[in-house]
């Protein structure tokens, strides 16, 4: 299966390297408008660089499949383009910056019988799916509610190598939002994994901590139609990460009893990888494959989710994670804004 | 020749801010040659961190300064607070996002990014070796030049305050193209420029993790400070490689060296978050080496986040 990566970013080569490891992938072509960018794919051996992404969804030879990681604003545009060229698309989170966009491309995806597949990554961890696999086999009864947290420096996290942050994250017309659009977005996805049907907003309230058009800060409460399971989604941009920790937690409670994600997420992140690490050397030298980013634990996810995405275009099966899904946690999301500006308009909050 | 030494102590709610300057400033004797039509104020905002973090410098301290100096030499004064772009940091959305343009709009006073300035290379000889420096121009020609650091430790050079916060005055943003000779360019770029002030942001300063040690040290020599400001960290200062250099280059002595005020340094000491193994370099050093033998090894993958090519 010949892939093409637009966008060479942090996540566009992460993916790009992740696709090495999938056995019938092959990533022909990439798109970038850096050269130094482009360069670096070359020396992952990818032939075919383009400094236009239109250029890679109508080049030769044509791609099966693109890895959409371009910055929000320019998902909508460039999925829409990838459908009507009439290849698979996998859409880096969010699926569009508005719920407008979102609905087009839920269209546009029926209507091309294309495959689509958001990257929702955070329900490949481990933890989340031994949660959901818990909840499922009725381990802890009727959910009741589900608590999820991450608060971290979200786009304005240093890297090794120290980087400027890229400046359409200061835009909010480039984003399409703050903090609840990046990690709250990932949180609704989550809540509605373990919930498993449609969701309203009760309560939303925004913080800018860092004085930024969009929010740094959000606590969400949502509440699912049918059996009124509620969710308390707490967010944030402004703590400084510090690797490898990873402030995140999920948190099910239900009548039978509770289950955590502190419990099911490794106690000391440095054995993980040494324990993980020993196991992909072994792997190696008997010639069997590795499992790629294992010993990093949450970055595992992007493999998986990936890998996934590949096999449903091979099985010719539903995506795990479709437009729709990327469009009602947008409609969530949008609910949101709404909620707390109308508040806000009332005098209701603050 | 070293210098006076002030140390206050203040409220960590940042209410006496204003009188601990004030009274940090008596101790040390400071008289600036009057009058005083302009002051420069250089702050640490070395990346997007909240000064509750310990990163970055405190707003509240920085307005204490203005007003304290408002009150004693006129209110007519300009006041710029200048830093420049880092290698990851930009200073316009620093002042944003640290509360700098807040700030600024109440004290009425400038927010300058010295890597817009007008740029002049200089080059000085440090331990034998010449380094080229952009010096924003307009830093000489202020009437005070009053630095403002913070106090915290840093894996590469142990200690960051006085001296390393001038570093920041640089005009060119990749900063990092210094980092095999940091402890050098430290002196280097003190030889070219002095701040006529010294007041540490010791408010929130940072060790191992954040701590409120609700302390503001003046002096008018940036090296006196750090010699005490190493002590205060748990650093052995004639084992600090830049104040080595420094001692050497002439650029500090430690003849005169004098604390007033809070003079127990001992209770500074005994409260600061010391560094440990794991917040060493060499832990850091050790990490980044065993996943890069590891990737080279399993054939596995570095997220391109934790990679340092």
């Amino acid at each position: 299966m010949n892939v093409g990566v637009i966008g060479l970013g942090h996540m566009g080569m992460l993916h790009l390297m992740n696709c090495r490891h999938i056995d019938g992938v092959k990533v022909t072509a990439a798109a970038d408008t850096s050269k130094a960018a482009l360069k670096r794919a070359e020396s992952f051996g990818v032939k075919n660089l383009f400094t236009d992404y239109h250029d890679l969804l109508n080049g030769y030879p044509k791609v099966n499949a693109v890895i959409i990681s371009l910055p929000n604003f320019l998902h909508f545009e460039s999925v829409k383009s990838a459908l009507e060229s009439g290849i698979d698309v996998f859409v880096e989170k969010p699926l569009a910056v508005s719920v407008k966009e979102g609905r087009e491309i839920a269209k546009l995806v029926e209507k091309s019988g294309r495959k689509l597949m958001v990257g929702h990554c955070m329900r490949f961890i481990e933890a989340a799916e031994k949660l959901k696999a818990a909840l499922d086999e009725g381990r802890i009864g009727d959910l009741e509610v589900v608590t999820l947290e991450q608060i971290l420096n979200g786009p304005f996290a240093h890297g090794a190598v120290p980087t400027p942050v890229p400046e359409w994250w200061f835009d909010p017309q480039k984003t399409g939002g703050g903090v609840l659009l990046d990690l709250g977005y990932h949180m609704i996805d989550l809540f509605r994994f373990f919930v498993g049907e449609e969701s309203k907003v009760l309560f939303s309230w925004f913080e800018h901590k860092f004085n930024l058009p969009m929010e740094d800060g959000a606590i969400l409460v949502l509440k699912s139609c049918k059996s009124n399971v509620r969710g308390i989604i707490n967010v944030g941009w402004f703590q400084k990460s510090v690797f490898p920790e990873y402030n995140f937690r999920m948190i099910l409670h239900g009548c039978a009893g509770y289950i955590s994600s502190d419990n099911l997420v490794p106690k000391n992140i440095y054995l993980h990888a040494i324990k993980e690490g020993a196991k992909n050397i072994l792997r190696k030298i008997i010639g069997k494959k590795i499992e790629p980013l294992s010993y990093s634990y949450y970055y595992e996810a992007y493999y998986k989710e990936l890998r996934q995405f590949f096999d449903c275009i091979k099985w010719d099966c539903d995506t795990p994670v479709s437009a729709v899904d990327g469009l009602k946690t947008l409609e969530i999301i949008e609910e949101a804004y709404q909620n707390f500006d109308k508040n806000h308009a009332y005098g209701g909050f603050g | 020749m070293g210098d006076v030494v002030g140390l206050v102590r203040t409220h960590s709610s940042g209410e006496d801010i204003k009188e601990a300057v004030g009274k940090v400033l008596d101790l040390i004797d400071f008289k600036p040659k009057e009058p005083i039509r302009s002051v420069d104020i250089k702050v640490n905002l070395c990346y997007y961190w909240h000064a509750s973090t310990g990163y970055t410098t405190d707003p509240r301290i920085v307005g204490g300064i203005i007003d304290c100096l408002r009150e004693r030499y006129g209110k007519d004064i300009r006041f710029r607070i200048v830093e420049a772009d880092g290698t990851a940091m930009r200073t316009k959305y620093a002042f944003l996002m640290l509360g700098y343009e807040e700030l600024a709009k109440r004290k009425n006073v400038e927010l300058f990014n010295l890597s817009q300035d007008e740029i002049r290379e200089e080059k000085v000889c440090v331990n034998g070796r010449e380094i080229a420096f952009q010096i924003p121009q307009s830093l000489l020609k202020s009437d005070l030049f009053i630095n403002v650091p913070k106090l915290k430790i840093m894996r590469e050079t142990k200690i960051t305050c006085a001296l390393k916060n001038i570093y920041g005055c640089i005009a060119y943003p990749r900063k990092i193209i210094y980092h095999s000779i940091l402890n050098e360019a430290i002196v280097g770029i003190n030889k070219i420029l002095r701040p006529n002030l010294t007041i540490v942001d010791g408010i929130v300063a940072l060790g191992r993790c954040p701590i409120k040690l609700c302390l503001i040290m003046a002096s008018k020599d940036a090296f006196s400070i750090d010699w005490i400001a190493s002590q205060i960290m748990g650093f052995n200062p004639s084992k600090v490689k830049f104040l080595k250099i420094a001692i050497k280059e002439k650029l500090g002595n430690l003849s005169g060296i004098e604390i007033r005020g809070e003079e127990d340094i001992d209770f500074f000491r005994r409260l600061f978050p010391k560094e440990n193994f794991f917040s060493s370099k060499t832990w850091w050093t050790l990490q980044f080496r065993a996943l890069t033998l590891y990737k080279k090894i399993s054939g596995d993958i570095l997220p391109p986040f934790l990679e340092r090519n």
